[in-house]
């Protein structure tokens, strides 16, 4: 075998394993989840590293589980609130979850490098409750990985967050901005 | 006397409204839990509070989750089965024997990350830091969830 050869053989191989098809199930173990709440009196961000998802490229299923307790705020004591009884009470419910499905999955190529605009069609269940979402989503397929950001306003009412008074009744939105990051590879 | 009176009365609310002020400024600012200073709760094996977890989440969560977020600061001793990074460019140790379903998924800081470049796979190590979440199986995810900890550290290796 002739040098040439040997390194046709080796291109060949990588290109193969750069290519690796990413079919099926594919997990994200530390997706981003962050909200922002926007009101004249304060603005208010909190991020959350820890959430898991899948993304099922054959079926188009996607799901997020998030560990309410990970979010982090600036401020200790809004944290205190956030966690607490009278507004997402994270003892007693520990994971919101999103479960849903991308409905244009025609339109998504897995199999080739690109930007994809996916409808994400589904569910959300915080607290206990469950209303029904419908979003878009950019997929980025680029070398191996799925990367999934997404942007959407979720209505603290629909999961029986309201407030009646105090401080919070001012400066926490009604409608708060919730964003998401995740990064997929085939575990 | 009248003009008494209503200067102690003027005093004493004056103090109070310093007080109150005080008061709402510290807990406006008020820092967050050093995790790392603070006593641990609990010892115990990565094996032991995954079990714990598969065999009734709601006693686990009701035993280690605290109400407003500063739950229990737990030591865990495992086996390190992976390492990698978290979009937050943070360390992630999982402790977890090869041969289990679910393990203990500890972040590290940006002050204790460092500590991470010097473990190797395989390794038992014990890690101390906040417990976030619990494990199990989901069923719409169709996998195992590791038990979270954040603001970790080692302490044993």
């Amino acid at each position: 075998m002739n040098k040439l050869s040997v390194m046709a053989m080796v291109s060949i191989a990588l290109v193969f394993m750069a290519f690796k098809p990413l079919m099926g199930k594919l997990v994200s173990k530390d997706a981003h989840i962050s909200f922002f709440s926007h009101t004249a009196l304060e603005d208010i961000t909190a991020n959350n590293y820890k959430v898991v998802s899948t993304l099922d490229t054959e079926t188009g299923d996607l799901v997020y589980s998030v560990p309410m307790q990970s979010f982090e705020f600036e401020k200790a004591l809004m944290q205190k609130h956030f966690n607490s009884k009278g507004f997402l009470n994270t003892k007693k419910f520990p994971k919101a979850k999103f479960t849903g499905k991308i409905t244009n999955l025609e339109s998504v190529d897995f199999s080739q490098d690109g930007t994809y605009e996916a409808a994400v069609a589904g569910a959300l269940n915080i607290k206990g409750e469950t209303k029904p979402m419908n979003e878009k989503a950019t997929l980025t397929v680029a070398g191996g990985t799925v990367s999934l950001e997404s942007k959407m306003m979720v209505v603290l009412a629909d999961y029986g967050i309201t407030f009646t008074k105090g401080k919070p009744s001012t400066n926490v939105a009604k409608e708060v901005e919730v964003t998401v990051k995740a990064v997929y590879t085939k575990e | 006397m009248i003009k008494r009176t209503t200067k102690i009365i003027s005093g004493t609310l004056g103090i109070g409204v310093l007080v109150a002020l005080g008061i709402a400024y510290y807990m406006f600012n008020l820092p967050h839990r050093d995790v790392q200073a603070a006593q641990i709760d609990f010892r115990l094996s990565s094996t032991e509070i995954v079990n714990q977890y598969l065999a009734d989440a709601p006693s686990a969560n009701d035993k280690y989750l605290q109400e407003e977020g500063d739950s229990k600061i737990l030591a865990v001793t495992g086996k390190i089965f992976s390492i990698r990074e978290d979009l937050n460019q943070q360390k992630v140790v999982l402790l977890k024997e090869a041969t289990e379903h679910a393990g203990v998924s500890c972040t590290f800081t940006e002050a204790t990350g460092k500590k991470v470049e010097n473990l190797d796979i395989g390794h038992t190590i014990t890690v101390k830091g906040v417990i976030r979440s619990g494990a199990g199986f989901d069923e719409d995810l169709d996998l195992y969830e590791d038990v979270i900890m954040e603001k970790c550290d080692v302490i044993e290796k």
